[in-house]
């Protein structure tokens, strides 16, 4: 039974990692220094063009070439990667975490690949990145996925089909789910969308809490939409998604979160044009038409949202805004003359030194409890977004 | 009304024995025998000789007051002695001193210290000192209970007689009192005597604390501390109130004359800089006696408005860097340190030197421990509320990750070392009369800050090679274990054959080989160089050692 793919491959892995392990042999019997190569994911090496709409690969790579340094690194690379060949011939899949413990147990096991051990799981993670820019594949590609994380999503009017990997095909109706969210998955998955009635827009609400008191107190009863909750930062899975609902419905999509460097930053950037941790997949988990519905600088005025200082002497806080400013001369995407109404956001967060939260616009009047429902209307009515 | 009553020196103390070192049993036990040991080292010091000390605290019953052990102090000296008839003034009587604000850098300052001790021990003991002391010039030394009398502040002597002692001259000090003994810690007894030791390298001292054996450390330098010339006070470090009171001490003389004497840093040229800072001419020459409040008021307005030179720093004592480094060797096995003198300075215009000890020994302390602080004023060990103290500040405020030391945030670093920090100054200020903290004022705290910089970068130095040494090895171990784990999986996942794993692996052994090659050369490089400074210490500390022989 064939796996769900995420995109057309035209590189067969098995054959490119023999390759690549034959390459380092052979430069080995000549006592040559093997070296392996991957491409560089940071933000130095990121471009960004917003007719493509997210960030790509610059021509950076990293070479890791063997000496008593990296002999370590190596060695974990292609321990993992017999591991993961091996997932990939049997059609096997794992999680990251699993992977890590399957090593431990591969390890602990046998006394000579004591010195490889992983101390945690951020370390056999990073070896597992490292095999995916290396062959510029997606960890799904390599059969390995991680943890469903957030994607939490409420409509009347979607319906997905879905197809499984034996042929059969299941229909979802979201309006028939009741109070359970559809959510999709971190993983492949074959997903035809469709609306039973013209849908007006989409809200990813940064807040996977949020998003379901507006829909417990019946945001899609009375509006003709999609919501989903993102749960912070948007996981490949959460990204994935709203690219097919981009493609396959066309509808506008707006995201609502908080005012801070960190949410800018590190989820609407992330959702709308990828990261630079993830160079090599942003084409297929990022969603470029998604517009910032607030919380803008001017909400706080005009709602009078409650707000409050940034402690500068709290270090996470003060490291917040060192990134803004770091982003603002070196991120490609807030750099970018479209993008312009975004920096702005940061540069007026790195003068106010204040931050306003989703939440607040719940306090604007208390005796109305679907109040927030009524700004967000009122914010795309008005075309009151960036 | 109420009757207003006035209280005696003594009676204020012995009501107020917390401020002067004795609020609990363990500290009025510490503070009993230092100011004991510092009344010997002053008195030897002063007449020149070489201090030889033997020491005793042990726990001898129950005490009177609740949850106290009954203790025994003895502090025998070989010093000059005391006349039979000072020893009331000396044990019995409050702020009778040879050292008040003299300006000389001795331990002892106001003559609080041994009469609270006296009290505390009469008051919970019902006795006394119990003296006994001989000078050169005494036939028979004397031996006597002194008990201060609490409502007129004057020692009274009891059961006075004479007797013959083994001792040409030297004074024996014992005390019974109420208190509890701690041996190791901050407060410990133990701590006491490193730290006293450290600081005093021409101390011999045999001690017996408690049940542990009794104990001999034999001096490391035979100079006794030249104790330097006491300087005339600097007007800027004075108040008003004081420059009126020093004026009295100085009889019918002239303004002029008075602010030329009376203090250091003052000439010809300053007077005229006086009167053009405000000192009206008319008072120049006038005689202080007749000078009202308001004369005195405006001449000392002119003297603060007007730049002096900064204050000498002759005065101020320092143990230097080869006693310090002889005396490190008396605490246990040093494995390295770095010692550190600063030149004197001034600091909120008292003069100051500041030493530091920096010392890692082979069986003291531990890794996750933070380091053994040792703090000393005027050479006295300070072994209480180190938070509040300049020195802890210092130190804190140093960033010892820098010099390969690990540090939790805001705190002291960590590791099997000891920190040695002393301060000597004619005047320090300390922020209560008990002498446990340092006052800390900015300039006070960079000054030290510095010391410990210096010092630290000596270390970091050791601790560096240290590092690299570990590193080398590390890498050396990291080939011989990922290297034929690499070569496996390659050959498992390119499907080669046997005769390829082999060349693979000869190929793979030359490769690492190379780099282990020169892992190894750096390695025994930074060998060659750790050695070769431990040997340039062990240097200093053998030619400090030949010089003393040749000072015999």
């Amino acid at each position: 039974m064939a796996l769900i793919k995420v995109r057309e491959l035209r590189l067969d892995i098995p054959k490119e990692a023999k390759n690549l392990a034959e390459k380092m042999l052979s430069d080995l019997e000549k006592s040559k220094r093997p070296y392996l190569e991957a491409v560089k994911t940071s933000l130095d090496n990121s471009n960004y063009n917003s007719k493509v709409g997210y960030l790509t690969p610059g021509e950076k790579m990293v070479r890791t070439e063997l000496n008593v340094s990296s002999v370590q690194k190596l060695a974990r690379v292609v321990f993992m990667l017999e591991i993961l060949l091996r997932n990939l011939d049997i059609g096997a899949v794992n999680t990251k975490r699993e992977l890590y413990y399957i090593c431990k147990g591969l390890i602990k096991g046998d006394g000579k690949y004591k010195p490889l051990d992983f101390e945690d799981q951020d370390e056999s993670d990073g070896i597992i990145d490292f095999i995916g820019d290396m062959l510029e594949v997606y960890r799904e590609e390599l059969n390995c996925y991680a943890n469903d994380r957030g994607g939490q999503t409420y409509s009347q009017q979607l319906v997905v089909t879905e197809t499984l990997p034996d042929g059969d095909k299941a229909n979802v109706d979201l309006s028939t789910l009741g109070t359970t969210p559809f959510q999709p998955k971190n993983r492949p998955q074959s997903l035809k969308l469709k609306a039973k009635k013209k849908i007006d827009f989409c809200l990813v609400v940064e807040s996977e809490g949020t998003a379901g008191t507006l829909q417990s107190m019946g945001f899609t009863k009375r509006n003709n939409c999609i919501l989903m909750g993102a749960q912070g930062v948007p996981s490949n899975g959460v990204r994935g998604w709203c690219k097919l609902i981009e493609n396959q419905l066309d509808v506008p999509m707006y995201f609502f979160g908080d005012l801070d460097a960190y949410t800018m930053q590190n989820i609407f950037r992330t959702l709308k044009a990828g990261s630079a941790a993830s160079l090599i997949r942003n084409g297929d988990f990022s969603a470029p038409n998604v517009r910032f519905l607030g919380v803008l600088p001017g909400d706080v005025k005009k709602y009078d949202l409650p707000h409050y200082k940034v402690k500068e002497s709290d270090p996470a806080e003060a490291r917040q805004l060192k990134k803004a400013k770091d982003a603002l001369e070196n991120d490609p995407f807030f750099r970018d003359k479209k993008n312009k109404e975004l920096s702005d956001i940061l540069r007026w967060l790195i003068k106010e030194k204040i931050r306003c939260e989703q939440q607040s616009y719940f306090s604007v009047d208390p005796r109305d409890p679907i109040k927030t429902e009524k700004i967000i209307l009122e914010k795309i009515r008005r075309g009151d977004y960036v | 009304m109420s009757k207003i009553t006035k209280s005696s020196t003594a009676e204020y103390f012995a009501k107020n024995l917390q401020q002067v070192g004795f609020s609990s049993p363990l500290k009025a036990v510490l503070t009993t025998l230092k100011e004991a040991v510092d009344n010997s080292l002053d008195a030897c010091e002063g007449a020149e000789i070489l201090p030889e000390l033997e020491i005793e605290v042990k726990k001898v019953g129950i005490g009177s007051t609740k949850n106290t052990d009954l203790i025994k102090i003895v502090v025998e000296d070989n010093g000059p002695g005391i006349d039979a008839d000072d020893l009331a003034k000396v044990f019995g009587e409050y702020l009778a001193s040879s050292k008040f604000g003299r300006g000389q850098c001795s331990r002892g300052q106001q003559g609080i210290g041994i009469s609270a001790a006296t009290t505390w021990a009469q008051m919970t003991n019902a006795k006394g000192v119990q003296v006994i002391s001989k000078t050169k010039s005494m036939k028979k030394a004397v031996s006597a209970q002194v008990d201060v009398d609490i409502k007129t502040n004057t020692g009274i002597v009891r059961n006075k007689t004479t007797l013959d002692w083994k001792k040409t001259n030297g004074t024996r000090v014992e005390f019974l009192m109420d208190g509890r003994i701690q041996m190791n810690g901050d407060g410990g007894l133990l701590t006491y005597i490193d730290g006293t030791v450290l600081v005093n390298p021409h101390l011999t001292v045999t001690h017996k604390m408690g049940d542990n054996e009794k104990t001999t450390v034999e001096r490391v330098s035979n100079d006794s501390p030249e104790i330097p010339e006491a300087t005339l006070p600097h007007p800027h470090t004075f108040k008003l109130g004081e420059f009126i009171t020093h004026s009295h001490l100085y009889g019918k003389i002239s303004l002029s004359k008075f602010l030329k004497t009376g203090f250091s840093r003052i000439s010809d040229q300053s007077i005229k800089d006086f009167v053009k800072n405000g000192l009206p001419k008319n008072l120049v020459e006038k005689t202080i006696t007749t000078m009202n409040e308001e004369d005195f008021k405006k001449a000392f307005q002119a003297v603060q408005a007007t730049e002096l030179m900064a204050p000498s720093t002759k005065s101020v004592l320092t143990v230097g860097e080869d006693s310090l480094s002889k005396s490190i060797n008396r605490l246990g096995e040093v494995d390295f340190f770095s010692v550190m003198t600063r030149k004197p300075t001034i600091c909120d215009f008292k003069p100051v030197v500041v030493e530091v000890a920096l010392a890692r020994f082979i069986n003291r302390g531990s890794e996750g421990e933070p380091v053994q602080l040792l703090r000393f004023a005027n050479r006295v060990p300070l072994q209480f509320d180190k938070s509040g103290c300049a020195i802890t500040w210092a130190i804190e405020s140093v960033n010892w990750k820098s010099y390969g030391l690990s540090q939790p945030k805001d705190s002291l670093p960590q590791g099997p070392y000891v920190f040695a920090v002393s301060i000597v100054s004619p005047f320090i200020k300390f922020k209560n009369a008990s002498k446990e903290t340092i006052d800390a004022s900015d300039e006070l705290v960079e000054e030290i800050r510095r010391a410990l910089m210096q010092a630290g970068q000596k270390l970091s130095r050791h601790i560096k090679h240290e590092m690299k040494e570990a590193d080398l090895e590390r890498k050396l171990a990291h080939i011989e274990q990922f290297g034929p784990i690499l070569v496996e999986k390659l050959v498992s996942i390119s499907g080669a054959n046997a005769s390829r794993k082999k060349k693979a692996e000869e190929g793979l052994r030359k490769i690492l080989g190379r780099d282990s090659d020169d892992a190894v050369n750096q390695l025994e490089e930074a060998q060659t160089k750790l050695a070769a400074q431990k040997q340039k210490e062990a240097k200093k500390m053998s030619s400090a050692d030949e010089a003393d022989k040749g000072s015999q």
